[in-house]
């Protein structure tokens, strides 16, 4: 019996296409993203194989969100099919028995969803095939198969998925019968997987998030965070550890509600009342005899009014589909998940501004309106069909272009209606939340510039498309094609034009600062552009459309006459010259005026400039002493004049002869060299060649007068520049002058690529070295083309803005009105300046001789005290602790949110809007990320501009190591119990050991650091402190500031071995091994707890024992692992809360045995023990560190 | 009087089957009737005057007016019916009347729900006006059929096979509404129940192989076999023989047997019997000279 209902489902099922489109569309998404690198699924692949066992998990685990789509369809099906049939009372008569039926049918469902779910392995194993044949992918960035891959996924994760997902629909539709309510049931999961994404942006929630994700993505990617390359191409998942309790947890809700279900299920069904009354309508004799019929008038033109109520027929249909309902309810809870989780940095969410919840609702509702466009465009457009009313309404008198165009209203009106409906409910978030600050006409202008276009589009298109494929299957599969398999084939054909992927446009970005833009004119052409060809696609589909019985493409074509009127032709014709007219314009715009290259042609030309220049790579070229700038900026316009005179001198010992310039082309340059003469220009590469004659002898000076001019024309494919905008322009010296010299950034960097073009592998940093000889004339920042120098500036701007560069603001007049501002640098610096103009408030503080000022939008003032306090806390204690400063003003500008980040230039930070300005800090007393990041802009007046490291290995660990460390030793002078810091450093150890784990070339020891980010912030930090912590704080400044006093302004630059130089002497013999173990490789601990144990001794204190088990483990650069030897020095401790957050008892013992006891006497009751309590070392597992204390 | 004129209408498919095969005829006011075996072509003739599937040669005229070229100007006139008669989910009987109402052309809003009303009493679904179509029964859902296809007064009614699937009280009941529309309206039936036709028209065609095979008054056909048909109860072993014998155009059980219908000049012999033909005898008639 089981059987019969087992297979009988299955044939069913493998008779209907659903099971064999779900499939494609999986085997589709995973090849694409297997064999290219623009498609991708959950992240980008980096160093590892692409068919790594950690790949292929990610996907598997992705897709099973898109399964639960299958599981909905095939276990709600299955539960209500004999429902709808109306074939259970039937089947219901005959002897059956209920396991069979009931498990029969479910299990079948559940084969048949994990069945398109395999997509994931024919799609990653055909790529692996097919990519190296095809020249996608070289043949080595695949790897070994494992047969546990594709087992342990599909038993740990594909089919307890489908399990869970499908016990919820399953039983809800045996005791609903209605598919609504399986679909709410289905959501659940969604949900459970949003809150635990939610819940994943701050580490703290990590473990919970682990067991909330109902499909256990998130626990795995929270089990493999720290999975270096080795271990992401071998290691499969495996039941264990927060899998398995996930697993458990979920697998054994879903078996219990399945069991419910069983139980309560039964053969008897109970009779609807209504049916019943049908029943007994049917005999009913007419009786009543109707009155003569009612005078009527016929009208016969009421186009409107067939418009009207064809449309009124529409959305009243769609409004109570169940479809409908359910996509908008998940949209709605999407953006209720994202709006009350969603943390930016250090558990840290910024005020409800107008443009994140703008953000918010644009990201929840876009997936949603396009799938129910898609859905809703077939189920339109076919409906008269579908339902056989088609006859009947084909046959009266209205317009046949009228349903046509109601439709696409009626599809169109539903993206608004959903759209309102959020944007209500982040305006209830905002006011919740005690924001008052409502921006309406914000929420109205992004509607009107970002989504109307896409969603007009959109639905003109879909609908256009229906009517023209006339089959409604085939109609979806082609709409889906058009919105994601067009935007591949493009990329395979190297196309890339915003005019050709439906709906595109240039990226624009709301900014408090300087509103939308600065994208805008290309946005409104482009969307104009998509708006006239949906509506000229959508006309002239009305053409063809079929109206009376189902007709061939050429019936339809040879009834184009009698669906036209004179009319309909002439507002087609004129939506078509408009369209070709706009297109004419766009493609002006986007391909002669601002023109730009293919992905493929920008390799090209990376490949032969590489060719060509880099043997030019040892050119001697003169060093700039002294620069003075005349900017003028014009926001408006966004144009920028720049008129430099750099004075150059010849510090080579041989005379200069030539001289190679990189040119941007978006500027326009001239030049003008004392004796140079051009000898040629590649406009490709945008390089100049100059001889100059009479040459330069060593130890000449000339003045380099240099005019470069930006101006924006018209607009362009991919948006217009960020640094020159209307209210927010941040330009740096490196991108209002050209390059000189061969420009090593711009060879083509990824490893896998050059193999691939038959580059040699490109050069790295210049190693390390004791005699680092002529590599020390250069720092990693100037690259010798200057060192420490004086700059003056007049820097003008419109007469409403502030302008600023670095130094003393010397002058500040108008003119021609327009607002002049002259700076000059009080001490010769970096040859690295910002030049910035908008519309400030400024707020000063006087600090010793120093102006401390912060520039900001006059709507972001809520932090600006903090930011005074962090500035003058940072002058305090770097002036104590490692010497003067040297400018005599430290400023904080804010810039538009562009990007996220701040930067140090001399004297002067800019500083990103999103970035702290509007960060609600106003219940946090530990995490700040004001204090952190502008302790670390602080620091690098200090560290990068005082002392920069030679252009070689190791270099940035005295530039952003020290920052890093330098801000972490502000925020503990303010810390109030030394467990506050445990909090700030584990971001930091996160970022190391999530950083090495994303590794793409190799990780280098700290000391030889090559600019990688997680080393130099992430391990640098914790290193740093750690060793403050072993050697004392006292130690590592002193060290610091006779490391500084030795190099500042100096030169030949510093490598990392003289820091070590300074430092060792100052560290006990007993801690020696450090350096080797923390600086000079790659050291990690894993340390843990095994037992705690606690007696209350006789005289009312308490004794701990416990057993602790320790290893060291050295890796190497691709994440190898050995355990050596232990003679450690390591903190073990007690706390009298569960909490940790009181630490009673701490001391440092000797560790030279893997397993080792100890016992601690300690005052108060202790609840836990711990090893390395503070958590300062390096130890990828740190929960299992502490333990509580059990009596005995 | 109004005349719908069909002139040498041809349509075939793209599998090559021939629907309407050079189909000429003239249909008056009153009923007609379009008989026919399944396949014949009945609905694509219907569908072609109603203005849903194009021709590929012929013309059509009402009256003065050329069908094909004013679809608009003919849908004006026309009430049509289909043959499967669907609704739109999730929308009750009166907005759907009203939205075909507004469609065919009765835009105050007033006259629209007054004739709606008045429709829904005369098909008696009044009571059921506020319920969803789509739980409607197969009577019920032909009733709201014939209640759309009235509105707007047409001239032309155009039902295709409406009783199918009715029980024998519905189908009555459907006749008496069709029966009470105006003398001066054409309408057309299309159905392969012999009695409706002898029951209810005054004109008639027999269509097979989308021929036009027989086109008259019914009883011109009867009359034309008058004296002509036999009827003999024979047992089951001896029908193929008299099928090579005779002209059997009909046979058919009774009680069991098989009693033969046989066309001849004369009795073919003592043991049949010589009986008044009925229309369904014309039926059998034309549909066998056709398929030979």
């Amino acid at each position: 019996m089981f059987k019969n209902f087992f297979l009988s489902e299955l044939r069913y099922s493998f008779r209907q296409p659903m099971l064999y489109l779900f499939f494609l569309i999986v085997f589709l998404l995973v090849f694409a993203a297997n064999v290219t690198d623009n498609v991708s699924i959950g992240g980008a692949i980096g160093n590892v194989f692409r068919n790594a066992p950690n790949i292929i998990t990610i996907y598997s685990l992705i897709m099973t969100i898109f399964g639960l789509l299958f599981a909905t369809a095939f276990f709600n099906n299955s539960a209500l099919r004999d429902h709808k049939n109306n074939f259970q009372e039937i089947l219901f008569s005959k002897p059956i028995d209920k396991f069979g039926y009931f498990m029969g049918k479910f299990l079948a469902s559940l084969f048949l969803s994990t069945v398109p779910l395999t997509g994931v392995f024919f799609g990653i194993i055909l790529g692996s095939k097919v990519a190296p044949l095809m020249g996608w992918i070289e043949a080595d960035r695949f790897g070994p198969f494992f047969i546990e891959t594709f087992i342990n996924n599909y038993f740990i994760f594909i089919l307890p998925n489908m399990f869970i997902g499908g016990a919820i629909i399953y039983s809800l539709a045996q005791e609903y019968k209605n598919t609504m309510i399986s679909f709410v049931g289905a959501m659940l999961i969604i949900v459970g997987y949003s809150i635990a994404g939610e819940l994943v942006s701050d580490i703290d929630n990590e473990k919970i998030a682990s067991l909330v994700d109902t499909f256990g993505i998130r626990t795995y990617s929270i089990t493999s965070k720290y999975y270096t390359p080795l271990e992401k191409n071998t290691l499969n998942p495996s039941l264990s550890g927060l899998i398995l309790y996930n697993r458990l947890l979920w697998v054994g809700f879903a078996a219990i509600i399945l069991f419910a279900s069983y139980t309560r299920f039964s053969f008897t069904t109970k009779k609807s009342k209504k049916s019943k009354k049908n029943k007994s309508d049917l005999n009913k004799v007419i009786l009543s005899v109707p009155k003569k019929a009612p005078k009527v008038q016929v009208f016969k033109n009421s186009a409107l009014l067939h418009f009207k109520s064809f449309f009124k027929l529409n959305m009243n249909s769609i409004y109570k589909h169940v479809t409908f309902k359910i996509l908008f309810v998940f949209s709605i809870i999407q953006l209720i998940a994202g709006l009350a989780t969603g943390f930016e940095y250090f558990g840290l969410k910024s005020y409800p501004l107008t443009y994140f919840m703008v953000d918010q609702v644009n990201g929840s509702s876009s997936l949603f309106i396009l799938i129910i466009l898609v859905f809703f465009s077939g189920e339109l457009v076919w409906r008269d069909r579908d339902v056989q009313v088609n006859e009947v309404i084909d046959s009266t008198p209205h317009s046949t272009l009228i349903p046509l165009f109601s439709k696409t209203l009626s599809l169109f009106s539903l993206s608004v209606v959903i759209h309102l409906v959020l944007i209500l409910i982040a305006i209830i978030y905002q006011l919740i939340s005690g924001f008052t600050q409502i921006e309406f006409s914000l929420y109205v202008k992004d509607y009107i510039y970002n989504m109307f276009p896409i969603y007009f589009t959109m639905c003109a298109a879909l609908v256009a498309i229906q009517v023209i494929v006339n089959n409604k299957y085939i109609g979806y599969m082609v709409s889906v094609i058009v919105l994601l398999g067009f935007d591949i084939i493009l990329l395979i054909l190297d196309v890339n034009s915003n005019m050709l992927s439906l709906g595109s446009t240039p990226y624009m970005i709301y900014s408090d600062l300087n509103g939308f833009g600065p994208s805008n004119t290309g946005v409104f052409w482009f969307s104009l552009y998509w708006i006239l060809f949906s509506l000229l696609l959508l006309s002239l589909s009305g053409l063809i459309w079929n109206r009376g019985v189902k007709k061939s493409f050429k019936e339809r074509l040879n009834s184009i006459n009698s669906n036209t009127s004179k009319t309909y032709s002439i507002i087609v014709s004129s939506i078509g010259v408009l369209f070709i007219l706009t297109a004419s314009f766009v493609y002006y715009n986007t391909q002669i005026l601002n023109s730009y290259k293919s992905s493929d042609r920008y390799e090209e030309l990376a490949v032969s400039y590489e060719k060509y220049y880099k043997k030019y790579k040892n050119l001697p070229f003169p060093k700039i002493i002294e620069a003075k700038y005349n900017i003028d900026i014009f926001p408006k316009k966004k144009m920028a004049d720049v008129l430099a005179y750099l004075t150059l001198t010849n510090n080579k010992e041989k005379p200069i002869d030539s001289i190679l310039l990189n040119v941007n082309k978006q500027w326009d340059l001239s030049f003008e060299f004392p004796n140079a003469t051009i000898i040629s220009k590649n406009e490709d590469h945008g390089v100049h060649f100059y001889r100059i004659d009479p040459p330069m002898l060593p130890g000449d000076t000339l003045i380099l007068e240099i005019k470069n001019k930006y101006e924006t024309k018209g607009f362009s494919n991919g948006g217009e520049t960020t640094s020159i905008v209307k209210n927010g322009s941040f330009l740096n010296n490196f991108e209002i002058l050209p390059n000189i010299g061969y420009d090593s950034s711009k060879e083509i960097g990824d490893k896998n690529k050059r193999k691939k073009l038959g580059l040699p592998p490109k050069e790295r940093m210049p190693k390390l070295e004791v005699d680092c000889g002529v590599n020390c004339d250069k720092n990693y920042l100037t690259q010798g083309f200057s060192d420490y120098i004086n700059v003056e500036s007049i820097i003008s701007t419109s007469i409403e803005q502030t302008a600023i560069a670095p130094g003393s603001l010397i002058r500040k007049w108008e003119e021609n009105n327009r607002a002049y501002f002259e700076y000059r640098l009080d001490h010769p610096s970096q040859n690295f300046y910002s030049f910035i103009s908008a519309e400030y408030e400024i707020a000063k503080r006087e600090w010793n001789d120093v102006d401390i000022e912060i520039y900001y939008d006059a709507k972001h003032s809520v932090n600006i005290d903090m930011m005074l306090d962090a500035v003058e806390r940072s002058l305090n204690y770097y002036t104590e602790n490692f010497g003067p400063y040297y400018h005599k003003q430290a400023r904080v500008i804010e810039f538009p949110r562009f990007s996220t980040f701040a930067q140090a230039f001399p004297g002067t930070m800019p500083y990103s809007e999103s970035f702290g300005f509007i960060i609600d800090l106003e219940d946090e007393e530990d995490n700040n990320v004001i204090d952190a990041v502008i302790a670390h802009e602080m620091a690098h007046q200090w560290w990068a501009h005082q002392l920069v490291g030679a252009n070689m290995q190791g270099g940035t660990l005295m530039s952003e190591a020290f920052s890093e460390y330098s801000s972490l030793m502000t925020l503990k002078d303010i810390a109030k119990t030394p467990m506050k810091m445990r909090e700030f450093l584990k971001y930091d150890h996160d970022r190391y050991l999530r950083g090495r784990s994303g590794e793409l070339e190799k990780e280098l020891p700290l000391y030889k650091v090559e600019n990688q980010q997680y080393i130099h912030y992430g391990k640098g930090s914790v290193i740093l402190y750690a060793l403050q912590d072993y050697i004392g704080e006292d130690k590592v400044n002193s060290a610091m500031k006779e490391f500084l006093e030795k190099y500042r302004y100096k030169t030949p630059y510093p490598t990392s071995l003289n820091f070590l130089e300074i430092l060792e002497p100052k560290i006990p013999d007993s801690l020696n091994y450090l350096i080797d173990d923390w600086f000079k490789e790659i050291t990690l601990y894993d340390n843990r707890l095994k037992t705690a144990f606690a007696k209350k001794l006789d005289n009312g204190k308490y004794e701990v024992s416990i057993e602790i088990e320790a290893f060291k483990i050295k890796a190497d650069s691709v994440g190898n692992e050995k355990k050596v030897s232990l003679n450690e020095w390591i903190d073990i401790g007690v706390f009298s809360d569960s909490d940790e957050e009181n630490l009673i008892h701490q001391q440092r013992v000797n560790i030279n045995d893997s397993l080792m006891r100890f016992t601690m006497i300690v005052d108060s009751l202790p609840a836990k023990a711990a090893i390395d309590p503070r958590h300062i070392l390096i130890d990828r597992v740190f929960s299992d560190n502490t333990k509580p204390v059990s009596f005995n | 009087m109004r005349q719908l004129v069909l002139k040498n209408l041809s349509k075939t498919y793209p599998n090559n089957v021939k629907a309407l095969d050079d189909v000429s005829i003239e249909i008056k006011s009153g009923m007609f009737g379009l008989l026919g075996p399944n396949g014949a072509g009945k609905s694509s003739l219907m569908r072609t005057i109603a203005t849903l599937q194009e021709a590929d040669s012929g013309s059509i005229f009402f009256d003065d007016l050329n069908v094909l070229d004013n679809t608009k100007e003919f849908r004006q006139n026309l009430g049509y019916l289909p043959q499967e008669f669907g609704v739109y989910p999730r929308i009750t009987a009166e907005q759907l009347l009203d939205h075909i109402a507004t469609l065919k052309g009765i835009s105050i809003k007033n006259e629209r729900k007054e004739l709606v009303e008045y429709l829904l009493q005369k098909v008696n679904l009044y009571d059921k006006k506020n319920k969803n179509v789509k739980g409607f029964s197969g009577g019920m859902k032909q009733r709201i059929g014939i209640a759309q296809s009235l509105i707007g007064d047409p001239k032309v009614l155009i039902v295709d096979e409406p009783t199918a699937g009715l029980d024998p009280g519905e189908r009555n009941r459907f006749y008496d509404l069709l029966s009470d529309v105006g003398e001066d309206v054409i309408v057309i039936l299309s159905t392969h129940i012999v009695d409706d036709v002898r029951e209810l028209c005054t004109q008639m065609a027999i269509m097979n192989f989308g021929q036009i095979v027989f086109s008259g008054a019914p009883d011109d056909g009867i009359n034309s076999l008058k004296g002509r048909v036999f009827e003999k109860q024979i047992s089951k072993s001896e029908l193929d023989s008299y099928k090579e014998s005779h002209q059997v155009i009909s046979n058919k059980l009774i009680a069991g047997k098989p009693v033969i219908h046989v066309l001849n000049d004369k009795i073919p012999d003592k043991s049949f019997k010589k009986i008044e033909p009925s229309l369904e005898d014309v039926f059998f008639t034309n549909i066998q000279k056709n398929n030979q």
